[in-house]
């Protein structure tokens, strides 16, 4: 249901997606991997229609954002959520405003109490319990993104999006996440489309991995089979993280990831 | 040359994104409940700067009116030209120029942070329109504002006048006042609220705008925030003699 | 409103500070030159887009009521003297406040949030004489520049109006553009805006030197200068305007 056909981006002169055809499979996890700049986030947002392609088409649940109005964006839109890269909160508002905004604004016929009860639960889910009234602004890293993940999640999307999760967080913080996301995963058990740079978390949380690299999609498959490609681009940029692995069995056993 | 055109493409830009605005405005209305507290919130935070600045722009009026009028005997019509000058033109300026440069570098820096922290592209992913959402009650609070503020300012500006007049120049009082009143008509508040809405208009959505295409880091917003303030000032300037062709010019 | 007294304290000591660096060596005169010329020519275009209308309105409001007393030819004075001592220092200081000042506050905002100041200061170069003893300098310098601009383009205003769309005759105009003026006339725009000049750079590099908070502590930097420039030269205006004009005889 969600799928980029030929798409073609540049900005100016350079040309960061080339040519990418891409169909993520449904109710699953699929990262998509790759060094800094060579067009992830710009993939992100144009699966969410935040840019429109130069040539190519984006199919969201049929419709295609690359030329959709705004009226049908939003309607597409409606059925993700997303998670920016620091969280992108609302610092005028509490924890609680952020996360119940999207019902808000889609969902007026909730009640006051309805919606808090629904962002408590989300709290409790992304496990940060009882900060409903606290104010953003004094919320550290790993908070900010645990809240917008909660903000991402309360209108029970069919989608999310995570655009580098674990960027500027300590080890242990993004272990932490990385772990959130697998239980999230395990309890949503809905469509998960992950950025990262992070090799080792998205080995443990991701069933397909899409690999770019100069603009071109150099890989897409099942994550055991990407591990074992014998493709020099993806080989060399797994290495860069693990030390020497032999198979996802090996890199399984590596010390933190259990 | 390549300046001129520069500015022009700006000036295209900014009616492209006016356009989407007004569609944006015609299509999702603004956000309940938020567009009074926005006034009064611009309204309050710009008022002290305003009464200081309006004060002291009719002490000067009085100053300067007093030493231009002197050699001709005239030094008694001071109230004559302050209040013709203050109402007419000075106050409405004032005003906006004192939004401007609270409320407008205000808007555009907000806007501007919210921008490079990726929140209107939240925004817009949780299907919300950030145009109606964050431009429009900033833009009818700022316009309910100003007509208020003028009305303020020319108060301020000639009370501040007759003090310096009677009290520094020596001036009579009674003088003053009834030059003052009789040179003002009531039809000239309703031009000054005019004006004063038209600026604010021009404030908000050059503000907006630059917000909106900030750049990246903190010298984009600086940068932002810098152009907002100049660019807003200059044009409402440069608007007025418009205005006050189209209002006065030829009324007499 | 102890804060306030702190701050005024603080900003005397950051201008003291500027003071005694200014008159040491080594004074970086490239970087004084390439402010002031980076100052004057984002300001110019500003400056004469505002003095050049409010020319042409006071022509406008003077021209509806000279003409009722039939004193047309009394126009170009009034427009000279109220261009030259009051709206074209006032203006030009306001936009230099605004243009200037905020630029300034800006560029050195965002120098403190990516630590760049402190690198300079690593580097075992001053800071505060490299970066900051320049822009007030420069500002210091501009400013009555500037001001002279605005003077030409505000009675070239008026004179276009009153010449060209209301019909008044360019000769006259000029002729009796000096009748009242005399020469405190043009040096108290001259030493106002000087002042003003050096009070706005203090302002913006004492705000813009002092930002924290990231990317919104660059936009409130810019805010609190350009407010701050406005109120304090307002305000000199008004003490400078009574010293030098108060005692003006006819």
């Amino acid at each position: 249901m969600i799928e980029l056909r030929n798409v073609y981006k540049s900005f100016g002169e350079n040309t960061i997606l080339r040519d990418i055809s891409l169909k993520i499979p449904p109710g699953q996890t699929t990262a998509i991997i790759g060094p800094s700049g060579t067009g992830k986030s710009v993939t992100l947002k144009h699966i969410v229609g935040l840019l429109r392609p130069d040539e190519g088409q984006v199919l969201c649940f049929g419709t295609d954002m690359a030329t959709a109005n705004e009226a049908d964006l939003y309607k597409v839109r409606r059925r993700f959520g997303m998670l920016f890269q620091d969280g992108a909160l609302f610092d005028s508002l509490t924890v609680g405003a952020n996360i119940s905004f999207p019902l808000v604004h889609h969902a007026p016929e909730m009640s006051e109490e309805e919606r808090r009860a629904k962002v408590e639960e989300k709290l409790s889910l992304v496990g940060l319990p009882g900060i409903y009234d606290r104010p953003t602004s004094g919320l550290s890293g790993g908070q900010r993104k645990r809240v917008g993940l909660g903000r991402a999640i309360v209108t029970e999307p069919e989608v999310i999006l995570f655009d580098e999760p674990n960027s500027g967080l300590d080890p242990i913080t993004s272990d932490a996440i990385d772990a959130l996301i697998s239980e999230m995963k395990e309890a949503l058990g809905i469509t998960f489309i992950v950025i990262s740079h992070d090799i080792v978390g998205t080995i443990n949380v991701a069933d397909h991995i899409a690999m770019l690299y100069g603009g071109n999609l150099v890989a897409f498959k099942p994550t055991e089979e990407f591990v074992r490609l014998d493709i020099p681009i993806v080989r060399q940029f797994l290495k860069r993280n693990l030390i020497l692995p032999e198979g996802p069995d090996e890199v399984a056993r590596l010390p933190g990831l259990e | 040359m390549n300046a001129v055109f520069a500015g022009l493409a700006g000036v295209g830009r900014y009616g492209l994104w006016v356009r989407d605005f007004c569609r944006a405005l015609a299509a999702h209305g603004p956000p309940q409940g938020q567009t009074l507290a926005e006034a009064f919130r611009i309204g309050i935070k710009s008022l002290p700067i305003l009464l200081i600045i309006a004060a002291f722009v009719g002490t000067n009026l009085a100053l300067q009116g007093y030493n231009a009028f002197k050699p001709l005997g005239g030094q008694r019509l001071v109230g004559m030209f302050v209040s013709l000058a203050g109402v007419r033109e000075l106050a409405p300026i004032i005003a906006a120029a004192m939004i401007s440069a609270k409320a407008g570098t205000e808007m555009a820096s907000q806007i501007g942070v919210m921008k490079i922290r990726e929140q209107v592209d939240a925004l817009e992913v949780m299907a919300v329109n950030p145009l109606a959402y964050l431009v429009a009650p900033r833009l009818i609070g700022i316009m309910l504002v100003l007509p208020a503020l003028t009305i303020i300012a020319i108060f301020v500006m000639l009370s501040s006048a007759y003090l310096v007049s009677v009290h520094q120049l020596g001036l009579a009082g009674h003088e003053f006042i009834q030059f003052a009143s009789e040179s003002i008509e009531p039809i000239d508040f309703v031009y000054g609220a005019f004006k004063a809405m038209f600026f604010g208009l021009i404030i908000c959505t050059i503000s907006c705008y630059f917000g909106f295409n900030c750049g990246k880091g903190p010298a984009g917003v600086g940068q932002a925030t810098n152009r907002a303030v100049v660019t807003s000032s200059v044009v409402c300037i440069a608007l007025n003699y418009f205005l006050s062709e189209m209002l006065y010019g030829g009324a007499l | 409103m102890l804060a306030k007294l702190a701050t005024i304290g603080r900003f005397g000591l950051f201008a003291g500070g500027i003071a005694r660096r200014a008159a040491q060596r080594p004074v970086f005169y490239r970087e004084v030159v390439a402010q002031l010329w980076t100052t004057s020519i984002r300001c110019v275009l500003p400056v004469v887009a505002v003095t050049f209308p409010f020319g042409m309105v006071m022509a406008l409001q003077g021209l509806e009521i000279f003409r009722i007393f039939g004193a047309e030819r009394m126009l170009s004075s009034l427009i000279s003297i109220a261009t030259l001592r009051e709206l074209s220092p006032v203006l030009a200081s306001v936009l230099v406040a605004a243009q200037g000042g905020s630029s300034c506050a800006a560029s050195l905002g965002a120098m403190r949030i990516k630590e760049e100041l402190d690198a300079t200061e690593v580097m075992a170069i001053d800071s505060i004489k490299y970066h900051v003893v320049p822009r007030v300098i420069a500002m210091t310098i501009a400013c009555p520049l500037l001001n002279i601009a605005g003077s030409i383009a505000g009675v070239g205003g008026g004179y276009f109006t009153a010449v060209y769309l209301k019909g008044e005759s360019g000769g006259i105009f000029l002729a009796e553009l000096w009748a009242f003026m005399g020469p405190m006339d043009v040096y108290g725009g001259i030493i106002k805006t000087t002042l003003f000049g050096l009070t706005i750079g203090l302002i913006s590099c004492y705000h813009g030197f002092r930002a924290t908070g990231g990317a919104a502590g660059v936009g409130k930097a810019v805010n609190d200068t350009v407010v701050h420039g406005i109120v304090a030269f307002i305000t000199l205006n008004y003490f400078l305007t009574s010293a030098l004009f108060g005692a003006v005889a006819p």
